[in-house]
């Protein structure tokens, strides 16, 4: 296997390390909703690369190697010796429509010697949850499925996703790796620790919560923000995810954070269901804490990566926006923490996004996470 | 240096290492910004938390003393005494209201203090010692049904009570819980139940299932000293006909009247009532005979005295059976049984009677009982026959017939009916087998050429039981025999008894056109009351006046007398048992219309008769 990186900024355009010999079966690329929304971008990396499957989406930060920029558009080019790979897609019309969408792309995935699906989704018109259902529903809850939902910086605006075409809302893509040669190793971890009093959630319709202890969700944040901090809801909320206990599931680790806010009603909409009845915890995290979780990501990614490799190896990392809003010129430390883990043999690309999507450590079945570090490295084993 | 510093130096530097101090101050500034904002939503957030975990206490806390208050007012509300002590010196920390009721002090002057401060000496010292021994072995203490030591209540109620130990923590004793219930209530109760299930609601005497269980009992013991006793069966005379008379009420008072006066006379011994008019005695050990007969006819004497009841004077008797263990049954089912047989010929024998069992009386229950078996087959086994025996006017010339039940077994022979209508009265059989006889009678009279009359007897139990009228009735549409030629003959003991529901009945069975004749008239009471009340169609002189007609001039003066009543009275007479041609000429001289007997003819099937039935009539005529 063999990756040639590539990044574009406004001043140089496309800029790269030298040409793969061979033509690459992928090219994928991260970047800012403003600078990927015009389609240029998606036509000069077909122009490079005509007979590859080109694919992308919009970000909240792309990180390359150790660094994290937003101005500029980052990409690799893999060129695969054994692997076989297929990119499908599907739009979503709505929200409810997500687990369907999520069997159908996996349907068409589907094969026996389907190794891995890397999914990028449009992080604000899909119910991430659902689409993972639906995915697991076709595929079984023992083939791993990691990937993201694309970001938009802080604005919760709008998010896009490419697939062989410009970006565009509403599209989830999957990118399918075949083969028995394809090593596809994963690591999630977070780092935030829960606080405060445990919460009931007295009321709520799917993944809006309407009352917590009886109270509108809305005004608890705005407590915990400050009135100034409130005001940049939904980003700001980010600080402040939420542990759910669900007693139906106890084992079950999840964190939901907010990513859209009704003034008016004064909800707060998650980024997955949350079942009415169920307990909830505020969570916060410090710096250290936070690239410590990174760090752990990174270490279950390089651990479950036992084979002899053949080739290059490729990191891809989606980190929640919320930690880098967190963190701000810290951000850094995780990607740094990563990297000790990794070692320097792989490379490493990635973005801030809106949800991360990996197994997590405890059980095999893929989920929607927030406020993690997910690390997937893609490589071929040695003949 | 930080390596957030480097990071933001190495960010400031151009590639030929010159360092932007404006960037770099600007990251420098952004990062202190950064820290501040973290600084201030952590501990805005530490504040916050602080409170709501203040609040969530404070809640939680008010949820507990509503919890209290509910508890406390359960406690302090249940009508059980609770009381709560510390366990290691005993001092009374909490008692409900229940529980002031039973100490019969208000909880000041118990809480906070040792039972040595609250009770006597006496009573402190089992308090103490209990809560020790509960304390010491950690166990539960349950007493049951134990009388109070302390309290206000009355000495006489009974208690359950619990104490429990209730620990700390640490494992160490805290609290002794006690709990005191008052169940006097309920043991009374259960003992009023226990009553009720041994002895009988009307004379409070014991019952029948107590009586087997004390014979029970007795038997064993005597098994084991080798003693004897005596066991009673009693039967009170003629008790239903004073019911019948007086009703139930006085009934009622008679029994118990009775009853108290048996249980008095037989002091000492066991006395129950084991059924409507039946009680048994059992007698203490190793009692002479000539004592226990003494003691039966005491108690014959003392019940047939007069007894007073509401202004009645009912009179009974009463009837005595004995038999001794061992020598008459060394088990339960056989004593009793030979004490009844015992009963049965004393009342046999005439009432007011007491009797030893012997044991032919063994073998005649016996008889009775198959010969009772047999009778029961009787009348599906198709043994049961009619005789028809001729009836005449007194100058010969037959009138009619009575219709005569004879039941021929086929091993027994014929068996006497003086045996058999008694036992079929007696079992109820008498319904069933006057029904039969009614309609064969009237059967063979409906297919005479001659329209002669048929008499047929009634038993008073028919009377009783049963729709007589509605079988006559029947009887009479079934084989078309004109109701006029239909005579029924009754006894005065058909009127003894519910006398109006008798009459009652004899009017309408008149009215349907059925004759009616007065039966074995001059015997029992012959009240010339009842000839008054109905209009009788005919009187039957009884046979034994006119069998000694020439033997006993008294005899020819009743029957003289009878005629002449029923002659004033308008209703002809019929004499039974005519045997000689003397007799028959007294009776013609004396204006007797009718007669029966042998010198007119045999009680015989009606075969031997059908001369006199038929269409060819031989008169036999007497000079």
């Amino acid at each position: 296997m063999h990756i040639r990186y590539l990044h574009w900024n406004a001043a140089h355009g496309w800029r790269g390390a030298e040409a793969l010999r061979e033509p690459p079966q992928l090219v994928l690329y991260f970047g800012s909703r403003e600078q990927l929304a015009d389609g240029d971008r998606y036509r000069e990396l077909r122009g490079l690369h005509p007979d590859s499957h080109v694919v992308g989406c919009s970000t909240g930060g792309q990180i390359h190697g150790d660094d994290i920029c937003d101005d500029e558009i980052v990409a690799v080019a893999v060129r695969f010796a054994h692997t076989q790979v297929r990119l499908v897609q599907e739009v979503v019309e709505s929200r409810d429509a997500s687990r369907a969408c999520g069997a159908r792309l996996a349907r068409q995935a589907l094969s026996s010697d389907l190794a891995g699906l890397f999914v990028l989704s449009d992080g604000l018109a899909v119910n991430g949850g659902e689409l993972l259902a639906g995915i697991t529903e076709v595929l079984g809850p023992d083939l791993p499925v990691t990937g993201g939902l694309a970001g938009d910086g802080s604005q919760f605006a709008q998010t896009i996703v490419g697939a062989d075409a410009e970006p565009s809302p509403n599209r989830v893509a999957a990118i399918a790796f075949y083969g028995a040669s394809f090593r596809f190793a994963h690591g999630c971890a977070g780092g935030w620790d829960v606080f405060g009093p445990r919460r009931k959630v007295t009321k709520a319709q799917g993944s809006v919560v309407v009352e917590l202890d009886g109270e509108p969700p809305l005004d608890l944040y705005t407590r915990y923000l400050g009135e100034e901090e409130a005001a940049a809801m939904p980003g700001s909320g980010l600080a402040f995810p939420l542990r759910i206990h669900d007693e139906a599931e106890p084992s079950r680790q999840i964190v939901r954070s907010v990513f859209a806010v009704d003034r008016n009603a004064r909800t707060l909409t998650f980024a997955a269901d949350i079942p009415e009845g169920c307990t909830a915890q505020l969570m916060r995290a410090n710096f250290d804490s936070l690239a410590a979780g990174a760090g752990e990501a990174g270490r279950q990614a390089r651990s479950a990566l036992a084979d002899e490799i053949a080739g290059d190896k490729l990191a891809i990392l989606v980190s929640c926006t919320g930690r880098r809003r967190v963190m701000g010129q810290r951000t850094q430390d995780e990607l740094d923490a990563v990297a000790a883990e990794l070692g320097d043999d792989v490379v490493r690309i990635g973005f801030y996004s809106y949800g991360e999507i990996a197994p997590p450590a405890a059980s095999g079945r893929c989920e929607l996470h927030n406020q993690t570090m997910t690390v997937t490295v893609i490589a071929e084993a040695a003949a | 240096m930080h390596r957030l510093l480097a990071r933001q130096i190495r960010q400031s530097t151009d590639e030929s290492g010159k360092v932007d101090l404006t960037k770099l101050g600007e990251l420098v500034s952004a990062a202190y910004e950064e820290s501040d904002c973290d600084r201030r939503r952590t501990d805005r957030a530490i504040k916050l938390m602080i409170e709501e975990l203040e609040q969530t206490h404070k809640r939680a806390e008010q949820d507990l003393g509503r919890a209290r208050e509910f508890l406390d007012s359960i406690i302090e509300n249940i009508p059980i005494a609770v009381f709560a002590k510390d366990a290691k010196d005993s001092r009374y920390i909490l008692l409900n209201r229940a529980g002031e009721e039973y100490y019969g002090m208000p909880r000041e002057e118990m809480l906070g203090k040792t039972p040595e401060q609250i009770f006597p000496d006496k009573i402190a010292r089992v308090v103490n010692e209990q809560d020790r021994r509960v304390v010491d072995s950690g166990t539960p203490m349950f007493l049951e049904g134990h009388l109070l030591e302390v309290g206000v209540k009355g000495r006489d109620r009974l208690v359950n009570s619990r104490k429990l130990l209730i620990r700390d923590g640490g494992g160490a004793p805290q609290y002794l819980v006690g709990v005191i219930e008052d169940v006097t209530e309920r043991i009374r109760n259960e003992a009023r139940i226990s009553h009720l299930a041994h002895h009988d609601a009307l004379t409070d005497l014991p019952n029948r299932s107590a009586f087997n269980a004390a014979l029970g009992e007795r038997l064993e013991q005597a098994q084991e000293a080798a003693t004897s006793f005596a066991v009673l069966s009693l039967d009170l005379d003629r008790f239903k006909e004073v019911n019948d008379v007086f009703g139930h009420p006085v009934g009622d008072m008679l029994m118990r009247a009775a009853a108290d006066r048996l249980a008095a006379e037989a002091d000492g011994a066991f006395v129950a009532r084991i059924g409507g008019d039946e009680f048994m005695i059992l007698m203490p050990d190793d009692i002479s005979r000539e004592d226990v007969l003494g003691l039966a006819e005491r108690l014959v004497e003392t019940i047939g005295t007069e007894l007073e009841v509401d202004d009645y004077l009912p009179h009974v008797g009463l009837s005595v059976g004995i038999a001794f263990y061992p020598d008459d049954g060394v088990n339960a089912a056989t004593l009793l049984a030979n004490a009844d047989s015992a009963l049965y010929r004393a009342k046999r024998e005439g009432r007011g009677r007491v009797r030893f069992f012997e044991s032919e009386m063994d073998q005649e229950l016996r008889d009775r009982r198959l010969l009772q078996h047999d009778l029961r087959q009787a009348l599906e086994l198709n043994q049961f026959l009619v005789y028809f025996q001729p009836q005449a006017r007194v100058d010969g010339e037959v009138i009619g017939f009575e219709a005569l039940l004879r039941w021929n077994h086929p091993t027994r022979g014929f068996v006497p009916p003086d045996q058999f209508i008694p036992l079929a009265e007696e079992n109820g059989l008498i319904v069933e087998i006057g029904e039969w006889v009614l309609r064969e009678a009237c059967r063979e009279a409906a297919s005479w050429s001659r329209p002669l009359q048929v008499a047929v007897n009634l038993s008073p139990v028919q009377f009783q039981a049963g729709d007589l009228e509605r079988s006559i009735h029947q009887i009479l549409l079934e084989t078309g025999l004109t109701p006029t030629r239909l005579e029924v003959e009754i006894t005065e003991g058909v009127l003894i008894g519910d006398f109006n529901r008798a009459l009652n009945l004899l009017r309408r069975l008149k009215a349907l056109g059925v004759r009616i004749a007065m039966d074995d008239f001059g015997t029992g009471y012959s009240s010339l009351s009842y000839l008054q009340s109905f209009p009788f169609d005919k009187i039957k002189i009884d046979r034994g006046f006119i069998s000694n007609l020439e033997a006993t001039p008294q005899s020819a003066e009743i029957v003289r007398a009878v005629l002449s009543l029923a002659h004033a009275l308008h209703i002809p007479v019929i004499a039974e048992g005519v045997e000689t041609e003397a007799q028959r000429a007294f009776l013609a001289r004396e204006a007797c219309e009718e007669i029966q007997g042998y010198l007119v003819g045999r009680p015989d099937l009606i075969e031997r008769y059908l001369d006199l039935v038929g269409v060819t009539v031989e008169r036999r005529l007497y000079a």
